[in-house]
């Protein structure tokens, strides 16, 4: 049976969350960036339809996106509230199949509806009233894409963003990719494409006449990789994320962009405080701290490190985080953002330890952070830190 | 005029690749989508395209899709859904693409049909939009398919019948306010009939597989024949008979019933 792919992308997910909210955002060309307007280091997150037709891209400084687009309104990335719409999104989409490959909060996702036939109709039926309920429920107006592989769905709906759809026939993926250029397949590097150039290949369909011994030689692993995708050949399986466990998870953007160790490692210790409280509000422990570095040019680093015993306590959870930190730290390239996520939750123990041998200095961290909880409560979140954060 | 003879009439059902026709057994086990037409133009001489519905038609997918059937072999085409259910301001736009995309058909091309959502009332302003419609059309055959109860008026046949346009006769569940089953032809060139099922619960859901999960029964479909196909056989040339109840291929089941009975 060929495979049913759908391919679902609300374009430019960013702009069009942020212009939900507020529809009066809509009468403008729209660059969400890091930081605030005029700053040299801020980077464009990403961008409204207009603004890209101006020539603005991801990753590029602020200053010279505003030349480009002049009309462009500024505002700042709101990473959480995009992270709830995908959620949302995710939500709708999993009535029609449990087969559900999703991206970070970036409105794309995979959907494999193979046999789903008998009881929601032909696949690209589903994917109309997918889109259908999607505008009506959140607003949202998605491109849609049916193929037999995620390559070729992909590829399809890059054709026809920012609005349509496509649907691409079993057997006919070969025909639909030869006329396209190469800079359309999906997983092809700077270099390989280079590669490609300078053998004056420029259509897939051009890469689809070489064999694999020919492909082999200048581009060797890869070689089969292209050989394969440039006929529209692609057996990858959709893959659900896994069940996620209860988890906390704190972000902190920077104002500007920061190489500055010393600067990441007060923002990670008031993370660090803010999972703490978190924990103990919740008479929970964390067992597994995961840092996650976010790098100016999208490309992220993240280590993690676990405690067995698990902890909600702040000098324990900071220790963690900052050799989560000492680890992740070594691209010379500046961070956005930070996120801390505390994995492995555990419900405290309502059993005391038979001998309570606590050292003096624990006593001590367990007074301090008692006193601070206390203090955050009357005074609200942030309006103490431990000196490590400031 | 009503003759006393009857015209030919073309049966089919409304798209034709379906996997779960394969698991129903209309195909063959282990038949991919490309083989489908195919072996469908074994069973019977026309098809109505559904996919153009959903999706703009293109010119090359239409030529590919051209060269897997018959010469002889015929289709009618349902119009783009952002010109009748979703259309916006640019949905001229959409038509020259639609005209443009269904160009390579044009020899093997029965009718285009226009099928209207059930919002579509008997208003002055969807008049406009209807005879406006039809206009920018002009010079395709067509058919046009009213799901209002609203549109069933003499003066809306007369107007068709002036245009030479086809009003599609429907077998429906008994929907209030749904367009009646009527044996009416404006256009002495061709009738058209689409059966949709007749499940009432299925058709007020939203979903396709029960709204169209339906079998006519032999007795029915003989009826049917001697109440509205005859009247209809008599005053048209030529007739296309579609089946759209499709799921658990019980429209080709009824569809192939349908071809012996005017054969006898």
């Amino acid at each position: 049976m060929d495979r049913a792919i759908i391919h679902l992308n609300v374009t430019d997910f960013a702009v069009a969350v942020e212009r939900i909210g507020d529809s009066s955002l809509r009468n403008f060309p729209l660059i969400v960036a890091s930081g605030a307007a005029g700053k040299s280091r801020t980077v464009v997150y990403d961008m409204s339809e207009e603004a890209y037709q101006d020539g603005v891209r991801k990753g590029m400084a602020l200053q010279q996106a505003s030349r480009y687009c002049r009309a462009a309104r500024v505002i700042g990335p709101r990473p959480d509230l995009y992270r709830r719409a995908m959620a949302a999104l995710v939500k709708r989409v999993v009535c029609y199949t449990p087969l559900v490959e999703q991206g970070e909060e970036d409105g794309h996702l995979f959907m494999d509806v193979t046999g789903t036939h008998r009881l929601f109709g032909p696949a690209p039926d589903i994917a109309w009233r997918l889109r259908k309920q999607l505008s009506a429920d959140l607003g949202l107006d998605p491109v849609w894409s049916v193929a037999s592989s995620k390559l070729v769905a992909k590829v399809a709906s890059r054709m026809i963003r920012p609005f349509g759809e496509y649907i691409v026939g079993a057997g006919e993926e070969h025909i639909f990719l030869a006329p396209l250029p190469l800079s359309i397949l999906p997983g092809l590097t700077a270099e390989e494409l280079k590669i490609l150039q300078d053998f004056n290949l420029h259509r897939i369909g051009q890469l689809a006449k070489l064999s694999r011994k020919q492909l082999l030689v200048p581009f060797r692993k890869r070689g089969s990789y292209l050989y394969e995708a440039s006929r529209g050949r692609d057996h990858t399986a959709v893959r659900p994320a896994p069940e996620k466990d209860d988890c906390i998870t704190m972000e902190h953007t920077f104002e500007e962009e920061t190489a500055n160790y010393a600067e990441v490692e007060a923002a990670v210790a008031t993370l660090v405080h803010g999972v703490g409280r978190c924990l103990r509000r919740r008479n929970m422990l964390g067992g597994r701290l995961k840092l996650v570095l976010v790098h100016v040019d999208g490309k992220k680093s993240h280590r993690q490190v676990s405690w067995k015993r698990g902890s909600d306590n702040d000098f324990v959870l900071r220790d963690m985080a900052f050799g989560a930190l000492d680890q992740v730290w070594g691209r010379r390239v500046r961070v956005r953002s930070c996120v801390l996520r505390c994995e492995r939750i555990l419900p405290r123990s309502p059993q005391q330890a038979l001998f309570m041998l606590k050292s003096c200095q624990e006593e001590q961290q367990e007074k301090i952070i008692t006193a601070m909880d206390q203090v955050c409560s009357r005074f609200g979140d942030g309006s103490i830190v431990l000196g490590t954060a400031i | 005029m009503a003759r006393e003879t009857l015209c030919p009439v073309l049966v089919g059902t409304s798209g034709y690749s379906y996997t779960e026709w394969v698991d129903s057994g209309f195909y063959p086990q282990g038949t991919r989508t490309p083989e489908m037409l195919y072996i469908y133009a074994r069973s019977f001489p026309i098809v109505e395209l559904n996919y153009t519905w959903y999706q703009m038609v293109r010119a090359e997918a239409i030529s590919r899709m051209i060269s897997r059937a018959p010469e002889e072999f015929l289709f009618a085409a349902k119009l783009t859904r952002t010109v009748t259910h979703e259309r916006d301001r640019n949905w001229q736009q959409e038509v020259k693409k639609y005209r443009k995309g269904i160009r390579p058909l044009q020899g093997q091309l029965a009718v285009i049909l226009i099928q209207l959502p059930g919002s579509f009332d008997w208003s002055r302003c969807n008049r406009y939009y209807l005879a406006h419609l039809l206009d920018t059309l002009h010079g395709f055959p067509l058919a046009v398919e009213f799901r209002h109860v609203s549109w069933a008026r003499d003066s809306v046949f007369a107007e068709l019948e002036k245009r030479h346009v086809t009003l599609v006769t429907v077998d429906a569940p008994p929907v209030r306010g749904l367009f009646p089953c009527l044996d009416v032809v404006t256009n002495p060139d061709l009738f058209f009939v689409r059966f949709h099922g007749r499940n009432l619960q299925g058709w007020q859901s939203e979903n396709i597989q029960k709204k169209f999960d339906y079998c006519y029964a032999d007795e029915e479909l003989q009826q049917w024949n001697e109440q509205y196909l005859k009247p209809l056989r008599r005053n048209a040339e030529r007739g296309v008979v579609f089946f759209n109840n499709h799921v658990r291929a019980q429209a080709p089941a009824n569809g192939k019933f349908l071809q012996e009975m005017l054969l006898q």
